[in-house]
């Protein structure tokens, strides 16, 4: 249905160059490449260890590469200073794998950390007003004095997610959306995640290895093998491919 | 938010809860070490200080008054001792206070003491004077008097035990002694010396005593005794002893005089030995206690110097005596 | 940058660990003097660490006390310096038995509980999640315990030593008929500045101590739950070892400037 909009490259928001990355003797990312364009859900699968958290880190300037370029909404994330570097942050939502929620703050604090350092972006914005509204869009606007711990893992994901939304941000890196969650729990999470990406039009990069959540939600999808990006395509073209190596990867 | 402004509030309780604590504690150990507060300066000079040490206390009639501010060496004799001392009690301390270090008790650290002089009208001292010291010298050289004097009394003891022997012995000494006009000399001689003896035993009782009441057992001998105040009761009751053995000396000697006299006038003496029995009685007993109070003084020297902490000096005199013994037989 | 420090760790090598540690500490002091700073994290970290460790340190020292003047009653009994008592107690509490015992109490309070917290972080990736929201997690987590540690434990270790007095007063209060205020009396009369001041600088060092132990071992945790676990356990050993080390070069330092 949305992969009708797959085909027409928009601009790419953020693109990949020859990145490289070692720990030691062990070669994680190997001149890897990779392109999101404007609008698109682009699903990156591979093994766990093949280096797909490695890559998402190094796109956020958690870690850094050996070499390689990130380019992120037109401004080199490796070469920017501190201050640009956060200023670039707040255009990025990142979930991340365990939700990594702060188990000391309630909800509420959780919400309004990213707040803190980025008020600018929003000038004369309630604070208040924008925590509720984010809880709404994920539909946990009751849970807003509680603790993470008092919530459900399925729970903890959606305020994750809506602390990633709440500085509006215009890419949302998704890492293993899914992982540790029942099917179920899955499946709403991967439809909270459509109807987000619809509501504030962002573009999204989804690192996982379930491939029901590929199905539904990727308009494009590049596998990720030995560190390099071994094939790319839409779900339909990949799943049924012939090579052996792609295979493994669906079944 | 609320509970937030709630743990502020408990957070801070609790720091100044601490300050408190902290500031409290600088406060009352400055208060001891007369860091705040007004306070003058005097200086002692001493030969030895004895292990002083600065922030020690200065005691005046056993209540603190201050801190020992510094601690200087002049030259080799003479140490300077800079106290620091509590306005609030200056006007009791006048001018010609002494200063003397002894120890606070057993395993103390070091005092120094302010014993108050003597003069009457002496005026209050001045921040910058200097007080006089009491050195442990003094308690010394005195001992040294008192040692001389009773080996004149054991000597003169013994002469006078002579003579009572040869009375007590019988018939042919009372002829000699009647005869004899050179016994008679030797127990003038003999009773002379004792007198002299007697009184010299007497002074020296006297300095001691004076010294040691003026300067206050606890405070001048401190440094020699220790403190320990049984040992102090000791010392002064064999002082006491001493001075109760002179007196009984003198008493013999006028008994002696008397006899002695008696004898030199010649008159009727012998019909008073013959006849009178009381008078041989009289002077048998005259020499008993003569003996006796000899013995005794005797006895208390012995005590003295056994007493352990005088024992260190009385065995430092007699290895003097040995020297010059020696000396003596090279030669 | 941080994973420098992960790699580091791994190579255990003592003196890696020693210089992985400075660095750490260098970078404390770096991030500390820059803007900006977390100053409302910081009062719930003094909150965290001093509020809610009072009554283990209050009740750590009163048995202290307690027990210290109960065991050397009888020896000084004997001796017949029963007198001696309040100065000789709070001469060893207030310069070295308060501040060592109390530090080494909160070594495993504090100690372990910021290496736990800071390891399940790193470990769930909420350090990186504050990164990435623009915070720098340095700044937010370690410079605030840091510090914290470094003021709390000055304030616990002189409360503490004052319980450790009363409950020694009480003692002799109920053994030996001393009052309370012949008690102090006679505690004041015997502490002198060359003791409380060592001791009073000396517990800045221990909370620093603790607090750079504990979020070095927390920051640089490995992955995985078995990494929190052993970055709690070893910040409380590290600890624990850099406290009588610290010690022993102030009691060191001190006996030089005060002779």
């Amino acid at each position: 249905m949305e992969n009708s909009a797959a085909h027409t490259h928009g601009k790419a928001v953020i693109s990949i160059r020859n990145l490289c990355k070692s720990f030691g003797d062990q070669v994680v990312l190997d001149n890897f490449n990779m392109e999101i364009y404007d609008g698109e859900n682009l699903v990156l699968m591979g093994k766990s260890g093949s280096g797909k958290s490695v890559m998402i880190k190094c796109m956020v300037g958690l870690m850094e590469p050996d070499s390689g370029e990130v380019e992120i909404l037109g401004k080199n994330m490796l070469e920017l200073h501190h201050q640009e570097k956060d200023e670039l942050r707040a255009e990025i939502g990142f979930l991340f794998q365990g939700s990594a929620l702060y188990d000391s703050m309630t909800v509420q604090e959780n919400l309004e950390f990213p707040l803190r350092r980025h008020k600018k972006k929003f000038k004369g914005g309630n604070t208040n007003e924008m925590v509720e509204e984010a809880l709404e869009s994920v539909g946990l606007a009751h849970t807003k004095s509680l603790m993470p711990a008092e919530l459900s893992g399925g729970m903890q994901r959606r305020i994750a997610l809506a602390r990633a939304l709440i500085l509006k941000p215009k890419i949302i890196l998704y890492d293993e959306p899914t992982t540790g969650l029942d099917p179920i729990t899955a499946k709403e999470i991967i439809l909270l995640m459509m109807d987000i990406q619809k509501k504030y039009k962002t573009s999204s990069l989804i690192i996982t290895h379930d491939v029901d959540c590929a199905r539904v939600i990727s308009n494009r999808m590049i596998l990720l093998l030995e560190g390099t990006n071994y094939a790319q395509g839409t779900f339909q073209e990949l799943s049924t491919s012939k090579d052996p190596k792609i295979k493994a990867f669906f079944k | 938010m609320r509970n937030r402004n709630a743990q502020n509030i408990k957070l801070g309780i609790f720091v100044i809860a601490g300050i408190t604590i902290f500031v409290l504690a600088v406060y009352f150990i400055g208060n001891r070490q007369n860091l705040f507060g007004d306070s003058i300066r005097i200086h002692s000079v001493f030969k030895n200080v004895s292990g002083l040490q600065t922030g020690n206390n200065v005691r005046f009639a056993g209540v603190n008054v201050g801190t020992v501010r510094d601690i200087l060496i002049l030259n080799d004799t003479s140490i300077v001792v800079e106290m620091l001392i509590n306005e609030k009690t200056r006007r009791h301390i006048k001018k010609d206070t002494r200063a003397t270090i002894s120890s606070d008790g057993l395993v103390g650290s070091m005092v120094v003491n302010l014993v108050p002089g003597e003069e009457e009208g002496s005026s209050m001292i001045n921040p910058g004077d200097t007080i006089e010291s009491i050195s442990k010298i003094a308690t010394a050289d005195m001992l040294t008097t008192l040692n001389t004097t009773n080996e004149n009394a054991a000597l003169l003891t013994a002469d006078l035990l002579k003579i009572t022997t040869a009375i007590n012995d019988g018939e042919g000494t009372l002829g000699a002694l009647i005869k004899d006009e050179g016994m008679a000399t030797d127990i003038k001689k003999s009773i002379a010396g004792l007198r002299r003896t007697s009184e010299a035993a007497a002074v020296s009782v006297n300095r001691l005593n004076k010294i040691l009441s003026s300067v206050n057992l606890e405070e001048s001998l401190a440094g020699l005794i220790l403190n320990d105040t049984s040992a102090a009761g000791e010392v002064s009751q064999i002082i006491a002893d001493l001075g109760q053995s002179a007196e009984e000396m003198k008493l013999m000697t006028a008994n002696l005089q008397e006899f002695s006299e008696e004898i030199k006038t010649g008159e009727g003496i012998l019909n008073h030995i013959i006849n009178d029995t009381t008078v041989v009685n009289h002077l048998d007993a005259t020499l008993q206690n003569a003996e006796e109070a000899s013995k005794k003084f005797d006895e208390n020297m012995k005590a003295l110097q056994h007493n352990i902490l005088f024992r260190g000096y009385f065995r430092k005199l007699e290895r003097r005596k040995a020297r010059e013994g020696k000396n003596e037989n090279n030669r | 940058m941080n994973h420098n420090y992960t790699a580091t760790a791994n190579v255990s090598s003592f003196f890696m660990e020693i210089g992985a540690l400075s660095r750490f500490a260098g970078r404390f002091f770096k991030e500390l003097f820059s803007w900006p700073f977390e100053f409302r994290e910081f009062l719930k970290q003094c909150y965290q660490m001093g509020n809610k460790s009072l009554l283990l340190v209050g009740v750590t020292g009163f048995i202290l006390g307690l027990v210290f003047t109960l065991q050397s009653r009888p020896t000084l009994l004997e001796f017949g310096a029963v007198s001696w008592m309040p100065s000789m107690i709070s001469i060893s509490i207030v310069r070295e038995i308060g501040p060592v015992i109390i530090a080494l109490i909160c070594a495993g309070r504090i100690g372990s509980s910021i290496g736990a917290e800071l390891g399940s972080m790193r470990v769930t990736e909420q350090i990186d999640a504050m990164e990435v929201s623009g915070t720098n997690p340095f700044k937010f987590l370690v410079v605030t315990r840091i510090l914290a540690a470094t003021l709390m434990l000055p304030v616990l270790i002189l409360i503490g030593d004052l319980i450790a007095l009363f409950g020694s007063a009480l003692v002799e209060y109920v053994k030996g008929n001393v009052s309370f205020l012949l008690y102090f009396n006679e505690v004041f009369e015997a502490i002198k500045f060359s003791d409380l001041m060592p001791a009073t600088i000396k517990s800045f060092f221990f909370g620093f101590a603790i607090g750079v132990v504990g979020c070095f071992k927390g920051y640089n945790s490995s992955k995985g739950t078995e990494g929190v676990g052993k970055a709690s356990n070893s910040a409380v050993v590290f600890t624990s070892l850099l406290l009588f080390i610290i010690d022993f070069i102030a009691v060191f330092v001190s006996d030089i400037i005060y002779g």
